[in-house]
């Protein structure tokens, strides 16, 4: 055991002190790491010798942490000082910590890599330390008594980010009490390899920290310290054939605070867009291709062209009006915060192509001392990294579109009897007056079922037109014009028509849907302007072209290589439909409802390549679905809406984005046309390198999205980001952004199940996950003899369990008996367009135990964060006597244990648990009591934090199987179920794979 | 002027046609690549020449076996085998949604393609001067 589990002392909280008789090897790392230190000129600097204030690349390696006490143990990169009775608490003796063997160490002691202040610091005096532990001394505290006049100055930033720090302890004291405090990227420190950023680096003294509190401390010590924070191991028990899987499932790392944005490299570069538009997998750009191909996780950048902004944050609008939009002459990229004035302001250097260009005598300034122009502050283009400008006439190729909705909906007996009809037709006529673009919204109707059915709305009728073409093989418009109308002229006839729509096809009891000929039809009408066409289907498209199969039911087919073709158009016309669509700038929205197969898959491509979304309702039902749809449809009705536009991201030399993932069109190589883009669609691209060295030392991107406002102005909606290049690999790994990574990985499972099987998908990620984590392993653990510990990076320290999520979600799950076929697809072509933070919410949704909160009668919706805390999605979460809420920003899934006390259930439903009532049939509405009150202003909270979606409740009483299996347990991803594995069984597979060819 | 000499020069022309469609069509790719023609455009040019292609690649194979060039015929088989292959699986036109994505295997495939028609040009020509110099014989 002791051969195994080596060298306590090097890493941090456990000073190196005797009381280790069974690892006595402390000195190894030392030995091994002290000459690497000097002769890697590339990874490993050697520190500057004053160690006081060094540039931020000097830091020397960290290389090292050798946790082989405790089942979790990490070494967040800020120590930042933390309460002082959090670590009486939580950090035991130094010595006296025994070594233990494995698996489970119920300790307290090892959790917390004790906060910097109080660290204590094995000190080696000089390099040929041939002496082990005993060489250790206590570091005076560090946030207490500032070890060098420098010291001072950084201490403002650290005990701001003390605060954020302190929260989480407490929050997990009681589950997890060895997890320590959240790491937020931002502290991370910058080190070895690390190209120093351009001047604006603001946060040296973070990154430089190390030194600067030991003064006068050799190399060894600053590099030994930073190894210790490098990363993060999970001890996982080695005896084979052992029943205890030596994990302990409480100490896993889980995602409770959702998304967590990077912000080391905001700090970096704070000219930068803001990360809800632009991010990048690693914030560190490898700098040669050898590089790269050790980074075995895709290197990309997930784009958010049109996140929504909080107020005050809103992009500023600049008009350059007669000067034109400044761009670089060759390589056209738009001004921005980087680039650089010089020749007295006469010029300008380009970032990205470093070419000079001449300013326009319009945009002269001069420049300050300092090189820079004087109206800097005044310019948001050369202050924030997201600015819109007005395009000019020469970004037009016709006069700007006005935003055009055409709605297509399927009035078979099957719309009109699930009541998707009248809804859609109430729904639209509510959101008439809130349409963007007044007075130049047009609007128009086509209803099919065995026929076509065109309404005439010119403004001088009173009541709409029906015409009806029966003639489905040789489709024709029997209207020139007026099938499309301005709203605001006709907008009675509009209302008239949306008023009679549902009772006008009361009696239909047409089964049959021409599809594909009303598609036809509908692109005739819009191609001549183009605009949103809205498709409402719910019946299997059964006549004319494009009529499709039932093919969803053959479970023979899966595990085939047959299999995948499921998933793809089974018509190649929905691809032809579909590139058509773009051409002439519509973009497809699918909403679906059918409780039968209505191939999702042929459906969606319509949406695929035009920018639009797929909605489905599986068993639409009025009177439970309803509101949903109500939500949805007015939110794609009234969002802010891109119309006509084409996207680009250029970058520098060197670097060249190759492909592109999500739902739009490729034009050329690099353009990607989105015929009406909005709020709730994200896009990812991955990057490779051209040349074999960069030898910039930073790479700027640049999105320009070139669209139509619904207010009818050309805009460009340009964001610009740095990112620094780096030559080392660890570096990569840190500045890792698992959002960013795990976005990538489902867009390309995705994809993947398009052409192979399920199981190869899911593979492929498994494989890549092993592949990263076996070579960060290989940076580390072998020269640290870290053997049978699992270890990882501090910034993917989700990536694992994200990855089994991803695994288990909708599209890739299991086999043909998991998961209806157009579910998968329909979640598929979701997965494809969803910004990060949606996704992981999804993949990793929140469980909350909300019982106590609603008995609480003092609790106040503002308490509620006292109250809600996130469970790990297992089922040894949910307990009997309680109600628990599980949001996965789709839908909430209300479960009732079984000993839940009544008067919580009589009073949130009207109705009493204990008469078992079917509680899929009953809805969640207000009463009048306290309670549920309390639960709808609950309800409310949630439904803010993800406004794209709405969240519809599904009520859920303990043991009501089927649907208890089915709606929850089934998406306990950390539970065994549906033959797959869970959390515990995930890390061990990996970890045992990540050895096999260590 | 004999029926073997005819068919080898039917033969040889046949090949010509068959590499005049494929560099048709890589240029209409390498056109794509480098942003000359839209994929709409360049889609359809090369759609428009795939069934010219196979059927001549068809032609040739038939003009092989009756004549009775059973070496050249075996060598034109797997091409013949690939290209009904690629019809039977409906892959063997462009797709304009994902013309991108596939454009280095296009490139390659069409590529590898002409290399292999250059060989049977060559053996072609050879067998026409042999049977050529056979006739003087």
């Amino acid at each position: 055991m002791a051969s195994e589990r080596p060298g306590p002392p090097t890493y941090l909280g456990k000073p190196t002190i005797s009381p280790f008789p069974a690892a006595p090897q402390t000195t190894m790392p030392f030995l091994s790491s002290g000459p690497v230190v000097g002769s890697e000129g590339t990874g490993y600097r050697a520190n500057t010798p004053s160690g006081s204030n060094g540039p931020p690349m000097s830091s020397p390696p960290s290389t090292y942490a050798s946790p082989n006490v405790g089942v979790h143990q990490r070494f967040p990169s800020q120590q930042y000082p933390a309460p002082v009775q959090q670590i009486s608490n939580l950090r035991g003796p130094p010595a006296g910590q025994p070594v233990l063997p494995p698996p489970v160490l119920p300790s307290a002691q090892q959790v917390l890599p004790p906060p910097g202040s109080f660290r204590p610091q094995p000190q080696i005096p000089s390099m040929p330390m041939g002496s082990p532990p005993q060489s250790a001394n206590l570091q005076p505290p560090r946030g207490i008594v500032p070890s060098s006049p420098l010291e001072s100055s950084f201490s403002a930033p650290r005990s701001a980010l003390q605060s954020s720090l302190h929260g989480y302890p407490s929050n997990q004291a009681n589950l997890v009490s060895q997890v320590p405090p959240m790491q937020s990227p931002s502290f991370l420190a910058p080190q070895g390899g690390y190209v120093p950023p351009p001047p604006l680096a603001a946060p040296v003294g973070l990154s430089s920290r190390e030194q600067m509190q030991h003064p006068g401390v050799g190399p060894p010590v600053g590099a030994m310290q930073n190894l210790v924070e490098e990363f993060q191991s999970l001890s996982v028990g080695s005896v084979p054939g052992s029943i205890d899987p030596g994990l302990d499932p409480k100490a896993l790392p889980r995602p409770f605070e959702g998304d967590l944005m990077p912000n080391s490299i905001a700090k970096m570069y704070p000219l930068n867009c803001h990360s809800r538009y632009l991010r990048l997998t690693t914030n560190a750009i490898p700098n040669s291709q050898s590089l790269l191909s050790r980074w075995h996780f895709p290197l990309a950048a997930v784009i958010h062209p049109l996140a929504e902004a909080p107020d005050g944050e809103e992009v500023p609008i600049v008009n350059f009006g007669p000067t034109g939009i400044i761009r670089c002459r060759r390589c056209r990229t738009y001004v921005n915060p980087y680039i650089t004035f010089t020749d007295g302001g006469r010029k300008w250097r380009c970032n990205i192509c470093s070419l000079l260009n001449d300013v326009p005598g319009e945009y002269f300034a001069h420049l300050d001392a300092t090189g820079r122009r004087i109206d800097n502050d005044q310019r948001p283009e050369l202050t924030k990294g997201s600015v819109e400008f007005v395009a000019p006439t020469e970004y037009m190729v016709r006069p700007p579109m006005p935003p055009l909705y055409f709605f297509l909906i399927d009035v078979s007996v099957s719309a009109v009897r699930s009541g998707m009809l009248e809804v859609v037709a109430k729904t639209i006529k509510s959101s008439l007056d809130e349409l963007p673009g007044f007075p130049r919204t047009q609007i128009g109707f086509l209803t099919f079922d065995s026929t076509l059915h065109f309404y005439n709305m010119k403004s001088s009728l009173s009541q709409p037109q029906m015409m009806v073409v029966s003639d489905l093989d040789d489709i024709f418009v029997p209207l020139p014009d007026d099938l499309l109308v301005n709203l605001s002229e006709s907008r009675h006839v509009v209302d008239a028509f949306l008023d009679s729509l549902p009772s006008m096809f009361q009696e239909n009891l047409n089964v049959e849907s021409a599809f594909g000929p009303a598609l036809k039809a509908a692109f005739m009408v819009m191609s001549q302007l183009g605009g949103k066409l809205l498709i409402f289907q719910s019946t299997l498209p059964s006549l004319g072209i494009g009529r499709l199969k039932l093919r969803g039911d053959d479970p023979r087919a899966y595990g085939t290589d047959k299999e995948h073709a499921l998933r793809i158009p089974e018509d190649p016309l929905y691809k032809q439909m579909a590139a058509d669509f773009s051409k002439y700038q519509i973009g497809v929205n699918v909403y679906a409802f059918s409780d039968k197969y209505t191939d999702i898959a042929s459906l969606g491509t319509l949406a695929k390549y035009t920018g639009g979304q797929v909605c489905y309702y599986p068993g639409f039902q009025s009177s439970i679905h309803g509101e949903k749809l109500k939500y949805e449809l007015a939110r794609d009705l009234t969002r802010e809406t891109a119309w006509e536009a084409v996207m680009r991201i250029r970058c520098g030399k060197g670097v060249r984005f190759t492909t592109y993932h999500g739902h739009f069109m490729l034009r050329s190589t690099d353009l990607l046309a989105l015929p009406a883009v909005d709020c709730d669609k994200a896009f990812a691209m991955q990057l490779s390198l051209e040349d074999t060295l960069l030898t910039t030392q930073t790479v700027y991107f640049q999105v320009a999205l070139l669209y139509t406002s619904s207010s009818g102005e050309r805009r460009i909606r340009v964001h610009t980001a740095a990112a620094p290049v780096v030559t080392d690999l660890g570096e990569m790994y840190r500045q890792a952004d698992t959002g960013a990574i795990v976005s990538l990985f489902s867009r390309l499972a995705i994809e993947r199940t398009l052409s192979y099987k399920l199981e190869d998908a899911r593979n492929s990620i498994q494989q890549r996950i092993v592949k990263a984590l076996r070579e960060y392993r290989n940076l580390y653990a072998v020269q640290h003899r870290l053997g049978g510990r699992m270890i990882y990076p501090g910034s993917l320290q989700f990536l694992l369990l994200y990855g089994l999520a991803l695994c288990k979600s909708i599209p890739l799950r299991g086999g043909f008996a998991d998961v209806q076929l157009d579910e998968r697809c329909a979640a598929g072509y979701t997965m494809m367009t969803l910004p990060i933070a949606g996704l992981l919410k999804l993949l990793y949704p929140r469980l909350i135990r909300i019982d106590e909160y609603l008995q609480n009668a003092s609790a106040k919706i503002d308490d509620f964060g006292k109250f809600s805390k996130s469970l790990p999605l297992t089922m040894q979460s949910l307990d009997s006597r309680g109600l628990y809420i599980y949001d996965d920003g789709f839908r909430f899934i209300m479960w009732f244990g079984k000993m839940l006390s009544s008067d919580i259930a009589v009073n949130l439903l009207g109705v009493d648990l204990s008469t078992f009532p079917d509680l899929s049939k009953v809805s969640l509405c207000e009463l009048d009591n306290e309670m549920s009150r309390k639960l709808m202003a609950i309800l409310k909270r949630f439904r803010a934090s993800n406004p794209s979606y709405y969240q519809l409740p599904q009520l859920l009483r303990q043991g009501e199987q089927p649907r208890e299996a089915f709606l929850l347990f089934a998406n306990l991803l950390e539970d065994q179920n549906c033959g797959t594995c869970g959390y515990v069984d995930w890390m061990l597979q990996i970890h045992r794979q990540i050895q096999q060819s260590a | 002027m004999d029926w073997s000499l005819l068919s080898w020069l039917l033969s040889f022309f046949l090949l010509i046609a068959l590499i005049g469609f494929i560099i048709y069509q890589l240029i209409c790719l390498a056109d794509l690549e480098f942003d000359y023609i839209n994929p709409y455009d360049s889609a359809r040019r090369i759609n428009s020449v795939v069934f010219p292609e196979f059927g001549t690649q068809g032609a040739l194979c038939t003009l092989f076996l009756i004549s009775g060039h059973w070496f050249m015929f075996l060598l034109c088989l797997p091409y013949l085998y690939y290209n009904v292959r690629m019809y039977s699986r409906r892959q063997h036109l462009v797709d304009v949604t994902e013309i991108f994505n596939m454009l280095n295997w296009e490139k390659k495939q069409r590529l590898a393609k002409i290399v292999y028609l250059i060989v049977l040009v060559f053996l072609t020509i050879f067998w026409m001067i042999w049977s050529l110099l056979e006739e003087d014989m």
